[in-house]
């Protein structure tokens, strides 16, 4: 569905992303870990053509698409939703979710908006509210169902779970989790709530400095203890049962 | 109506419309307009060539003004600005740009103006389109017509920006670009379509504004001060700010310079510009968002409160 081939980007003179290369296939979750700064969230970008794209290959369904303009790339049924400023404050979940759906005929987009009121009924009680009053939660719910409102064969997910209460951030994945299973969508998701996202995973790539560290199975990742606690802070079964038999340094001679 | 009301009236409905022009721009495009003075300029002189040459009255010219107006706007937008905020050029570059554009169309005004002499013997230096005015109920028909235009004008646009799909598109593009590209709204269009917006309005600002004062090439140029000035008063970033903003500079100037007169005598008026750009002054002091700024609804209901407790 989408490859990335030594791709090479940054912003203005910085570059961010060296040879990098990554596949997500279609009709699944790819998931990128890894630690801040590692330039995940400028992948995205980039895909999205709103970071600096220097040289390399983006394939959308085997058609090259880098160079492109955003809502040429939104055209062609690449749904982004960014980590920060993924919904329009000053705009009612009404309007948000009409100029999601932007592209369809006025009447298509009501329709489509009332089925999102449906999957997310949070979003119906506050339907005429400004989006800046929602709180976090209920934003990433709206920032989705915007995602979804476009009828995506692709979508790129910027850290969805990042400032949500851990309850919140579960019913996010859960939701992610539905949109692959049910409805078929290939996801390509960043996400700093690592452990939970390779959970729902089926590929992934551990991004480091720009580069790729690993790429394989997601669930694989998560068997790879010295990457997970150097890069992701995740403790693997292995280091729990270190820590149990280490013994303290207070009682030891 | 007091004559200077009247002619402040007139003066402020077309600094309003300029000032709601540059406005417009700033939020939309990063950029400040100064081609806004030959724009208004422009547009001066397109009612002035109606009416000279056609005969009639100035207000039937305003919607080829706006044509024209909106043309300079896409004529700057595809010429400077597309290409600038494609390579996302700092909002100082964004700005001399227009600077230069302003140059090259007060260039083409003055050109505009010999080839009026030359080929129709008219005297286009020094123009006063207010001879071409009628009476309404007892006044100036331009001091009734133009506030209600400008009011007519800015309920339009208000609808257009709420009530239309292109119109919120626009303002998702104000707040959001990025997001609003991801939901397919193309930018460029925007951009476009404000340039259009923006250019009319400051052309029929300008033209509003001969209405009052002395039509020359250089009109433009001696008022942008005062529009900078109703854009920043209004906060730059709401226009509906930045049109009243515009309007309060204009009264204050002709309200200023009035009662200031009588007072001191007719050497103030050599200070004219002085009064609105205080006034301007000590709304940023008070208030450094300014018209935008003050919180409305807290000061009504802290009124309201002071009101209801003094019944009581």
């Amino acid at each position: 569905m989408l490859e990335v081939n030594n791709l090479n980007s940054g912003y203005g003179k910085l570059q961010i992303l060296y040879d990098l290369s990554i596949e997500a296939p279609g009709k699944g979750i790819t998931v990128i870990v890894g630690p801040n700064g590692a330039g995940k969230t400028t992948l995205l970008s980039t895909v999205m053509g709103v970071a600096k794209y220097m040289s390399g290959d983006i394939l959308f369904e085997d058609m090259p698409i880098q160079g492109k303009l955003t809502h040429e790339l939104a055209k062609k049924g690449i749904s982004y939703v960014p980590q920060m400023g993924n919904v329009f404050a000053e705009l009612s979940v009404m309007d948000n979710l009409s100029m999601a759906g932007y592209l369809m005929p006025k009447e298509e987009s009501k329709i489509k908006a009332d089925q999102m009121t449906e999957i997310f009924p949070v979003l119906k009680k506050f339907i005429h509210r400004d989006a800046g009053t929602l709180s976090g939660g209920e934003r990433r719910m709206l920032a989705i169902a915007m995602g979804l409102m476009k009828n995506p064969k692709l979508m790129l997910l910027d850290e969805l779970s990042t400032d949500l209460a851990p309850i919140i951030a579960e019913k996010v994945m859960m939701e992610i989790a539905r949109l692959r299973d049910e409805l078929g969508i290939t996801i390509l998701m960043v996400e700093q709530m690592a452990k939970r996202a390779l959970e729902i995973g089926d590929t992934a790539y551990l991004m480091v400095s720009g580069e790729i560290r690993y790429s394989g199975k997601a669930s694989d990742l998560l068997h790879e203890p010295e990457l997970c606690s150097m890069y992701l802070g995740i403790k693997t079964d292995s280091d729990q049962i270190a820590d149990l038999t280490k013994p303290s340094i207070e009682g030891s001679d | 109506m007091a004559p200077w009301m009247a002619s402040g009236l007139i003066y402020s409905s077309g600094l309003a419309l300029t000032a709601g022009s540059i406005t417009l721009l700033y939020i939309v495009t990063r950029t400040f307009n100064f081609a806004v003075a030959s724009m208004a300029t422009f547009g001066f002189y397109i009612a002035y060539t109606g009416i000279s040459l056609y005969g009639g009255l100035p207000y039937q010219y305003y919607p080829l003004v706006f044509i024209f107006g909106s043309f300079l706007g896409i004529v700057c937008y595809f010429g400077l600005n597309r290409h600038l905020l494609r390579r996302q050029a700092a909002e100082i570059t964004l700005m001399m740009s227009t600077l230069g554009y302003d140059l090259l169309l007060l260039s083409f005004i003055q050109m505009y103006a010999d080839f009026l002499t030359h080929t129709y013997g008219l005297f286009p230096r020094r123009v006063t389109l207010n001879v071409h005015d009628f009476e309404l109920f007892g006044e100036r028909a331009a001091a009734i017509i133009l506030p209600i235009v400008t009011i007519l004008l800015l309920t339009l646009l208000h609808f257009f920006l709420t009530r239309t799909r292109f119109g919120v598109a626009m303002r998702a593009t104000i707040e959001n670009p990025v997001l609003s590209g991801a939901s397919g709204i193309n930018s460029d269009l925007v951009y476009m379509v404000s340039w259009v917006i923006a250019g009319g309005m400051a052309s029929v600002g300008g033209a509003f504004m001969a209405m009052a004062m002395t039509g020359t090439p250089t009109m433009g140029m001696f008022t942008i001060p005062l529009m900078f000035a109703g854009a920043i008063l209004g906060g730059l970033t709401s226009l509906y700010g930045g049109i009243l903003g515009g309007f309060m500079i204009g009264m204050t100037e002709y309200a200023g310079i009035f009662y200031l007169s009588q007072q001191l005598g007719p050497w103030v008026l050599g200070y004219r510009m002085g009064i609105p750009l205080m006034l301007m002054a000590a709304t940023l002091l008070l208030f450094p968002r300014g018209l935008a700024g003050i919180p409305l609804a807290k000061l009504i209901n802290s009124l309201v409160g002071k009101k209801r407790g003094e019944s009581a």
